[in-house]
């Protein structure tokens, strides 16, 4: 289809995401598009979310930590602010997002606020409440596996 | 801004840890509520994981961290001895609501500072609870938790609960909290996005900013009146003036 006259064309804002998660958490693509969309729906109806849009453009995760790009419609940023607030897991997996900022383009977006975490992330054993446990150390991050789950601790609880 | 959580043995995150993520989410400090985390004025001699000395959690992390505690009682006479044995070490005693006996109990004693989840359980709030709060200074929280974290049915009448409860204690200017009451640091969310998911909600954003700077005022408050200088407000113990 011939595209749109500039005039008609709509605009957008692109919202930069970060996310985290527990280190055994397998989050795809799809499932967090599912969750962005669901969450969207639950909280503004259907209307309020297909006004925001809140369509992901972009997105990576690995071993608890990642980043995504999120189109959505200028003016509608603040209602889209709050779906992606209420995104509070993923496929059953918890996460803890925020968005970093936002950019008029896909190109700001990304140069501003994108790529600065992703630090890899090491298996090692730390003493943890008098008991060596094994935990998963990504930059300052140290996710201590105990008997009841993980627990998330800093660099700063164990050296 | 300052948000208060839950930390580990309570939560699962650590006081460190939450502190680090709420100074990359913006915010000026914590309120930890679990009283088993934090170990004031231990000085840190004694090394321990995870760290339990707010000060030294605070310089490393330049978010402030205030040691806080919950009192969950089964009744008001058990609440009174808790608060009692609390207020002088802790810099803010709140009381978890959640029945009406004991949200009625938080909001006539002055001693406590702020009354946390009082539409968790059976509880109920009304026009009476809300002038004797206003009277007795206890700030009412508005836990966002529910409306993050829960869907469905649990979530509408946790938004309904909630604006019952703004539209009474705006009608009597009671003071009041906000907070996310999050277990660990990926519950925690940014001030932003509190006050975008309050909006949605019907909350005024600036009336939401205040909730989260109240826990501010309460700490720095109590903590000038734990100190050795205070006598009673007005009254100070230093210096006199020498000139005049």
């Amino acid at each position: 289809m011939k595209h749109l006259p500039k005039h008609l064309r709509p605009r957008w804002r692109y919202l930069a995401v970060g996310i985290e998660a527990w280190p055994d958490a397998a989050i795809g693509r799809r499932a967090f598009q599912r969750a962005l969309w669901y969450s969207a729906g639950n909280l503004l109806g259907d209307a309020g979310s297909a006004d925001a849009g809140l369509k992901l453009l972009s997105f990576s995760f690995s071993s608890g930590a990642g980043e995504a790009v999120v189109r959505v419609r200028r003016g509608h940023v603040p209602e889209a602010r709050a779906a992606i607030g209420c995104v509070s897991e993923v496929d059953g997996d918890p996460v803890g997002i925020r968005v970093r900022g936002v950019s008029g383009t896909v190109r700001a977006c990304e140069e501003r606020y994108m790529g600065r975490a992703a630090a890899s992330s090491t298996q090692r054993d730390v003493a943890f409440e008098d008991a060596e446990r094994s935990a998963v150390v990504r930059g300052d991050a140290r996710d201590v596996r105990t008997e009841s789950g993980y627990v998330g601790a800093a660099a700063f609880d164990i050296e | 801004m300052y948000e208060a959580v839950h930390a580990y043995p309570d939560g699962d995150a650590t006081v460190a840890r939450q502190a680090m993520t709420a100074a990359r989410y913006g915010y000026d400090g914590i309120v930890v509520r679990t009283r088993a985390a934090l170990e004031p004025g231990d000085g840190g001699g004694t090394r321990t994981a995870p760290a339990t000395d707010p000060d030294a959690i605070a310089d490393e992390y330049g978010v402030d961290v205030v040691d806080a505690v919950e009192i969950d009682a089964d009744g008001p006479a058990a609440a009174s001895g808790a608060v009692g044995n609390r207020r002088s070490d802790r810099a803010v005693v709140c009381v978890v609501g959640g029945d009406d006996r004991l949200n009625r109990y938080a909001v006539e004693e002055s001693r406590v500072d702020v009354l946390v989840r009082p539409n968790a359980g059976s509880g109920g709030f009304n026009h009476v609870l809300a002038r004797a709060a206003r009277d007795n200074g206890v700030h009412v929280e508005f836990d966002l938790g529910p409306v993050l974290r829960e869907t469905g049915g649990n979530r509408v009448r946790a938004l309904a609960d909630l604006r019952k409860l703004r539209e009474i204690v705006t009608d009597y200017d009671a003071p009041h909290v906000v907070s996310a009451n999050a277990a660990s640091h990926l519950e925690l969310r940014a001030p932003r996005e509190l006050v975008a998911v309050a909006e949605e909600a019907g909350f005024e954003p600036e009336w939401v900013r205040e909730g989260l700077r109240a826990w501010g005022k309460i700490a720095e408050r109590n903590r000038d009146r734990l100190s050795g200088d205070f006598i009673e407000p007005g009254v100070r113990r230093g210096r006199y003036e020498t000139e005049r």
